[in-house]
C-alpha cells in the first residue's frame, strides 16, 4: 500500500542538543520524510510552529526555557496536530502526565531508528487516514472511510465491529496484535470472555477479504496469541 | 497494649487471694491463743471444786489436800461465808491482810461480779456458806457489769458477715482506685513503646511518677527516628543518584544507537561495515537494557517505585510481553513458543502489569543473552487453586545443578552486604525476584525438560 502521502506531512522537532536534532533528522529525511523543521528551544519552536503548521511535533520533555508539556499546550493552542514526545525521562508519572495532556506517544532514549520510525508512521497513519482510503491487501482492498472491503470488483459491507478490528489491525500492519487488545479495540475495557466471539468475527472478516478463507494471506492467525494484517509493499 | 487487661486480672486475682488468707490466718491465730490461754484452766470450775471440797467436822471446816495443794500452786486463797452470820467462818492461810471478815447482801454481790480490793474473786456454794476464791491482782480479768441487748447478741452472726462483707467491698474499691490510677499513668508508656517498637515517632508527657522512664522513651524515639531519616536520606541519595547517571546516559546513547542503526542498513556500506555497526546496535541495546534495570533495581531496593496493585488476567500480561518480543525481534534465531493450554483464557491475580510484563521480559531477555547461538523459548500460563505459574523455559545451553543452586540462593551484588569480588547473576534476575517478591510470589529456577533453563513464577491468586 502505498504510504507515500505521509512522508509529505510537516514535522517540527524539538531538542536542545543539537548532535541529537541531526541525527533525529537525519533517522526521519533518510526515511523519506521531506518537510521537517528544528528547534532548539520554546521561543524558536513557537516560531516555527507559527510559520511551518507542523502536522506532527516530536517534542523533547526538559527544554532550556521550559518543558515540553507546557510546550505542547501552547503548540495545541495552534492546531490539533499529534505530539510524540522523545526523552531521556523514562519515570512513569512523566508517562502518564504525557499521555494525560493528550500526548499522542512517548519514546524513552536511548531508541533505534526503526523504533522511531514505526512510532512516526503508527501516529501519521492513525491520524491522517482520510486522506488515503484503500488499503491494498493481497486478495483485496479495505476502505476504511466507506467501511467496506473491495474483492474481484465487489463492495462488500464491513460491521462495525470488522472495522474497530480491521483498524487496530492495520494501526499495528505487519506486527501481532494480542487477542487481549483486539477484543479491548471491539468490545472495550472489559474485554475478558469474548475469545470466541473474536474467532467468530475473524472468520468472517476472512471470508470478506481472502481469497481462500481457510489459507488465510492477510489475516494471519499466531496461535494463542493472536492476528497479523499482512499489507501489500510491507 | 493487650496485655493490660491481663494485668488487672491479675491484679484481682492476687488480692482475692491474699484477702482470703489473710482471714484464714488471723482466725487461726486467734483460735489457738484463745485454747492456749483459756482451755486448761477456769477459775469458777475450781471455785465450785474447792466449795465441794470444803467439809464440816466436829473440829471445824477443813479441806482436802490435793485442792489446798493446788491452791498454793496458783497462789491464790479461800475462805467460807457463814449463810446464817454472813461472817468469815473458815479461811486458807495467806489471805491479804486488808480482806473484810464481815460481808453484807450487797458486798457478796459486789464480791461474786468483781473484785475484793482489786483481787479478783470467784464463788462456789458449799455446805451452810459461800465459798470465795481470791487470786492475785495480775492474774485474771473480770467483766463485772457483762449483759448484752438481746437482739444485738441474736443478730451479732448476721452483722459479723455484713461487716466483714462491706470491708472486703471496701478494700476492692480502694484497690481498683490505686491500680487504675497507676494503670492510666503506665499505659502511655506501654503506648509509647508500642510505637517506638512501629517506628513511628513518641512524644509522650514527661511528668507524673514515671516521668522519667517517660523521658528515656522520647530520647530512644528521637535516636530511632534520626537514624531511619538519615538511612532514608542515604538511600534516596543513592536511588536518586543512578537515576541520575542513568538519565545521563540515555542522551548519548541515542546518538550511538541512532547512527549505528542507520549505519546497520546503509546500503552504501560493505556487508562487514555493516555487521560492525549490527554489534554496535546490539552492544548498547545492552547498556540499554543494563541502564533500565539499574534503575529499576535500585528504586525497588529502596523503596521508591510503589507497586500499584490491581486485578490483571495474567494470561493476557504475558501474551503481550511475547507478542512485544515478536513484533520487535524479526530475528529467527530465539523463536517463542506459547505452550499455555488453549482451555486457560484468562488467570486473575492481583498485580502491578508493568511490572510484571518486566519480569516476564526479564526472563526471556535472559534465554537470549545466554544462548548466542540461538535456541527456542518455551512460555506459558498455568494456575492451580492458589496460585497462578508462569513458566519461561528454553532448550538453549541451561546451567549447571550448582550455577543453579547459586541462583537461587546467592544475593545480588547490589543488595548483598559483604564485600565480594565474585562475578554474580544479572540485574534482570535481581529485579525479576524483587517484582515477585513484592507480589508476595516466589520464583524457581532449575533445568528445563526442554533441555536449557527454566524459571517458574508462583503468584498467589
Amino acid at each position: 500500500m502505498n504510504e507515500d502521502y505521509l512522508l509529505n506531512k510537516r514535522i517540527l522537532l524539538v531538542d536542545d542538543e543539537q548532535e541529537l536534532l541531526d541525527m533525529v533528522l537525519s533517522i526521519l529525511t533518510e526515511y523519506g520524510f521531506q518537510n521537517v523543521k528544528t528547534a532548539k528551544n520554546v521561543k524558536e519552536a513557537l516560531e516555527q510552529a507559527e510559520k511551518s503548521r507542523p502536522e506532527l511535533a516530536i517534542l523533547d520533555v526538559m527544554l532550556p526555557d521550559g518543558n515540553g508539556f507546557e510546550l505542547m499546550e501552547h503548540l495545541r493552542k495552534g492546531g490539533d496536530y499529534p505530539i510524540l514526545f522523545l526523552t531521556a525521562r523514562g519515570e512513569d508519572n512523566d508517562k502518564f502526565k504525557g499521555f494525560g495532556l493528550g500526548a499522542d506517544d512517548y519514546i524513552v532514549k536511548p531508541f533505534l531508528p526503526k523504533e522511531l520510525l514505526f512510532r512516526v508512521m503508527a501516529i501519521l497513519r492513525r491520524s491522517y487516514k482520510d486522506e488515503n482510503p484503500l488499503v491494498c491487501l493481497h486478495d483485496s482492498q479495505i476502505d476504511f472511510s466507506r467501511a467496506e472491503i473491495i474483492k474481484n470488483n465487489e463492495h462488500i459491507p464491513l460491521t462495525a465491529k470488522e472495522h474497530d478490528l480491521l483498524s487496530a489491525l492495520y494501526r499495528n500492519a505487519g506486527r501481532i496484535v494480542t487477542i487481549d487488545a483486539l477484543c479491548e479495540a471491539a468490545w472495550g475495557d472489559n474485554p475478558y470472555g469474548y475469545e470466541n466471539s473474536l474467532m467468530a468475527h475473524i472468520r468472517r472478516i476472512r471470508e470478506k477479504i481472502e481469497q481462500n478463507p481457510s489459507h488465510p494471506v492477510s489475516l494471519v492467525t499466531v496461535k494463542g496469541l493472536g492476528y497479523k494484517l499482512m499489507i501489500k509493499g510491507k | 497494649m493487650k496485655s493490660i487487661p491481663k494485668l488487672i486480672r491479675r491484679f484481682v486475682g492476687i488480692m482475692t487471694l491474699s484477702t482470703i488468707l489473710l482471714i484464714i490466718l488471723n482466725l487461726t491465730f486467734f483460735a489457738v491463743v484463745f485454747v492456749r490461754n483459756t482451755s486448761t484452766f477456769s477459775p469458777w470450775d475450781m471455785a465450785e471444786h474447792a466449795a465441794a471440797a470444803l467439809q464440816l467436822t466436829d473440829g471445824g471446816y477443813s479441806i482436802s489436800d490435793d485442792v489446798s495443794a493446788k491452791l498454793k500452786e496458783e497462789n491464790a486463797w479461800a475462805f467460807l461465808i457463814d449463810n446464817d452470820t454472813r461472817q468469815v467462818v473458815w479461811q486458807t492461810d495467806h489471805l491479804p491482810d486488808n480482806i473484810p471478815t464481815q460481808y453484807t447482801l450487797p458486798d457478796i454481790a459486789e464480791l461474786t461480779r468483781g473484785y475484793i480490793d482489786g483481787y479478783p474473786t470467784f464463788t462456789g456454794e458449799a455446805q451452810n456458806g459461800l465459798l470465795v476464791l481470791g487470786f492475785p491482782k495480775d492474774r485474771f480479768w473480770k467483766h463485772t457489769r457483762a449483759s448484752w441487748d438481746y437482739h444485738f447478741i441474736a443478730n451479732l452472726p448476721k452483722n459479723t458477715m455484713i461487716i466483714l462483707a462491706v470491708n472486703i467491698v471496701l478494700i476492692f474499691f480502694i484497690y481498683a482506685a490505686v491500680d487504675s490510677k497507676l494503670l492510666r499513668s503506665i499505659r502511655p508508656l506501654t503506648n509509647g513503646i508500642q510505637n517506638l517498637s512501629d517506628g513511628s515517632p513518641v512524644r509522650m508527657k514527661e511528668k507524673g511518677v514515671f516521668s522519667e522512664i517517660a523521658e528515656k522513651i522520647n530520647k530512644t524515639s528521637e535516636i530511632l527516628q534520626m537514624q531511619a531519616e538519615q538511612l532514608r536520606k542515604k538511600e534516596t541519595a543513592r536511588a536518586n543518584w543512578i537515576a541520575g547517571v542513568s538519565h545521563d546516559i540515555r542522551t548519548p546513547l541515542s546518538m550511538i544507537m541512532g547512527y549505528a542503526g542507520q549505519l546497520e542498513n546503509s546500503e552504501n556500506l560493505s556487508e562487514i561495515e555493516r555487521k560492525k555497526a549490527a554489534v554496535i546496535v546490539k552492544q548498547s541495546s545492552r547498556m540499554k537494557d543494563l541502564i533500565n534495570n539499574l534503575n529499576l533495581a535500585s528504586k525497588l531496593e529502596y523503596d521508591m517505585q510503589p507497586l500499584t496493585m490491581k486485578q490483571e488476567n495474567a494470561v493476557s500480561i504475558v501474551r503481550q510481553v511475547i507478542v512485544d518480543f515478536m513484533n520487535t525481534n524479526i530475528d529467527d534465531k530465539f523463536p517463542i513458543e506459547w505452550k499455555t493450554a488453549d482451555t486457560l483464557s484468562a488467570c486473575y491475580i492481583n498485580a502491578d502489569k508493568d511490572l510484571l510484563k518486566r519480569a516476564v521480559s526479564n526472563l526471556i531477555q535472559n534465554s537470549i543473552n545466554h544462548n548466542e547461538n540461538g535456541c527456542v523459548i518455551y512460555v506459558s500460563v498455568d494456575e492451580d487453586n492458589n496460585t497462578c505459574k508462569i513458566l519461561i523455559e528454553d532448550n538453549g545451553a541451561g546451567a549447571s545443578g550448582e550455577q543453579i543452586d547459586r541462583l537461587n540462593n546467592t544475593p545480588h551484588y547490589m543488595i548483598c552486604d559483604t564485600n565480594t569480588a565474585e562475578q554474580r547473576h544479572g540485574l534482570g534476575l535481581l529485579i525479576v525476584k524483587q517484582i515477585i517478591k513484592g507480589h508476595n510470589g516466589d520464583i524457581l529456577i532449575g533445568r528445563s525438560e526442554y533441555g536449557g533453563f527454566k524459571v517458574v513464577l508462583n503468584i498467589p491468586k
